[in-house]
């Protein structure tokens, strides 16, 4: 085996298996985006006579062949080709219109948030703590629960009629701006803890002496975060951003099981609303088209970080 | 950070806010550990923030009900088979070409491009392929089997072993294999024999993490399963549906849900940052 030979096997399993399973179906995807597929079941029914053993037709009383209706079911699925319909129909969908604009607020809102409440949590962390060990480790407990466990057990914390949080007397679930609010809440509590992990780790691989010497310039913390600590992370920020900005407008779990999308379509995220066009109501064009407009803003946004991305796998 | 420091003041007031901080986050877990105590009457009664012997006497009923329900079982078993499979199958597949874009030099695609390939597959998001997945099983008449939710998982992983594991191989010293090459040992042995063992730590490292990924997954789950390979997610929300707001069980199932992943989190804590950012920080 030359080098060269070597070369290929080692990555062509994963290529081939990314081309069946990845980039076939999003082809195939695209296809369907262009078609609507309708599936009826065609029902036939035609009168057979009936036969006795030896294969002689049997005769009513009257003298006429006796018959039995046998019923035939086929599953058949027509494909029309609907041009760009499917994708003109996106905008002009009320529905789908309200979809994006929860799964916006959402993304914005439970990115920021993140961001911002684990890097503040991350500066605390990297103090001198009792028990820091634990403490973090508690912290990291959110990130790989569960979410759609994680989605009912927030449905039990914000029950209005005895939960834990019914004292405050809001209505987190039951009102559409609240029930989006706790959607988000429940976001920030899964991934507050990703990015203060990151942070955290970066925080302490900052060289200590750039620090030292920035101290005997300033005795303002402060000054030093803004001036020193900060652009130093910029770099792991921006990575933290790009993940959660790509994981966060996936949204789907989380309002599955915490709202169901309610009340009414408040909490219907885009993938949401795709799922169901698609899967629940097996308007496949419909929801293939959508799903494409999703992927589109997802590589535009990959895109915006993708010369950062390369530097950081070079 | 300063040591050998009397503890000030200042220090004291931000262990506070770090601890009520971790009290925080620790208490939806610390609820839902609470309420699978109860009895359904105490569900809605106790008072202050629940604890056991305390605030109510607490039962072992609830799990014992479920853990010896027939469906919660299957669903176990099934989450159980479908992640170990899938985790399998992405470390058979990923490896290689994790250690191939680590060790050798591509010149039609540049390895950097390659990589951002397969991490592009990471992004995607996974409402565009769920429906050509779903035509495609039912087609191939696979739609609620094991097999289906297992190749779709190892897909949605493959993007991790092959990111993070090449950032692994990277930072291993070539040295060694070149000297076992040089005594004969052909490509694919320096590979398996010299490399891998090297890097197993982070290879079962990440094995973990993408075994709680793969048991995490709904979407798909949903969509593919419907009785036989239904998983512990599907499983618990099938079960609201058919049995209203039982908040007992409810608890019983997210914990029973919930503590697999969570314990791999807590085993594989050292490699957690690298796993989620795909291997760009280093943990």
């Amino acid at each position: 085996m030359t080098k060269n030979q070597a070369k290929l096997i080692f990555l062509l399993p994963a290529v081939i298996w990314v081309l069946v399973f990845t980039v076939f179906p999003l082809g195939y995807s695209l296809v369907i985006s262009f078609h609507n597929l309708e599936s009826k079941v065609e029902v036939t029914r035609t009168k057979v006579p009936v036969l006795d053993d030896d294969g002689n037709p049997v005769l009513t009383r009257s003298g006429n062949p006796r018959t039995r209706t046998v019923v035939e079911r086929e599953s058949v699925s027509t494909w029309t080709f609907m041009g760009g319909k499917n994708f003109s129909r996106i905008f002009n969908d009320n529905q789908a219109g309200t979809s994006a604009r929860v799964t916006v607020i959402f993304v914005l809102a439970a990115v920021s948030i993140q961001l911002v409440l684990g890097m503040g949590l991350a500066v605390l962390f990297n103090r001198r703590l009792p028990a820091r060990g634990l403490l973090r480790s508690v912290m990291i407990l959110p990130i790989f629960a569960t979410p759609i466990a994680v989605g009912y057990l927030f449905f039990t914390i914000f029950f209005e009629n005895g939960g834990p949080l019914s004292w405050t007397g809001i209505p987190w679930l039951s009102q559409a701006n609240w029930a989006l609010f706790s959607v988000i809440l429940v976001d920030v509590w899964q991934w507050t803890p990703f990015a203060f992990l990151v942070f955290l780790a970066a925080l302490q691989g900052i060289d200590e002496e750039q620090l030292d010497a920035a101290r005997l310039e300033t005795s303002s913390e402060r000054k030093i975060f803004w001036y020193i600590v900060l652009p130093a992370l910029q770099p792991v920020i921006i990575i933290v951003l790009l993940l959660r900005l790509a994981e966060a407008i996936k949204l789907f779990d989380i309002p599955f099981a915490l709202t169901g999308g309610g009340p009414g379509i408040a909490t219907q995220s885009y993938t949401f609303f795709a799922f169901r066009t698609g899967l629940r109501f097996f308007d496949v064009g419909y929801a293939s088209a959508m799903s494409y407009v999703l992927l589109i803003v997802v590589m535009i946004i990959v895109t915006l970080f993708f010369t950062r991305l390369r530097r950081s796998y070079a | 950070m300063e040591k050998h420091r009397q503890f000030t003041m200042k220090d004291t007031i931000y262990s506070v806010v770090a601890i009520f901080a971790a009290l925080v986050f620790f208490f939806p877990i610390y609820w839902a550990a609470s309420t699978s105590l109860r009895n359904p009457i105490d569900t809605f009664t106790v008072s202050g923030v629940g604890v056991p012997f305390l605030d109510f006497e607490p039962t072992l009923n609830n799990w014992a009900n479920q853990l010896s329900t027939p469906e919660t079982q299957q669903a176990l078993i099934n989450s159980t088979i479908i992640s170990t499979a899938a985790t399998l199958l992405a470390l058979l597949v990923g490896l290689p070409a994790a250690y191939a874009l680590a060790r050798y030099r591509y010149q039609r695609i540049k390895n950097k491009d390659l990589t951002v390939w397969f991490l592009s597959q990471r992004v995607l998001p996974p409402i565009a392929t769920v429906v050509p997945f779903f035509l495609v099983m039912r087609t191939l008449g696979l739609l609620d089997t094991h097999l289906a939710l297992i190749l779709i998982n190892a897909t949605f992983i493959l993007p991790f072993v092959v990111v993070i594991l090449r950032q692994t191989f990277v930072e291993l010293p070539y040295e060694l294999e070149e000297a076992a090459m040089v005594d004969g040992a052909t490509f694919f042995q320096a590979f398996r024999k010299v490399a891998l063992p090297l890097a197993l730590p982070s290879v079962v490292a990440t094995g973990l993490i993408i075994f709680a990924f793969a048991w995490n997954e709904f979407l798909f789950a949903i969509t593919i399963s419907s009785q036989r390979a239904i998983t512990i997610p599907v499983h618990m929300a099938g079960a609201v549906d058919t049995r209203g707001v039982q908040f007992w069980f409810m608890a019983v199932r997210a914990l029973i849900a919930m503590v697999p992943p969570v314990v791999i989190a807590l085993l594989a804590q050292r490699y957690i940052v690298r796993g989620l950012t795909l291997g760009a920080v280093k943990g």
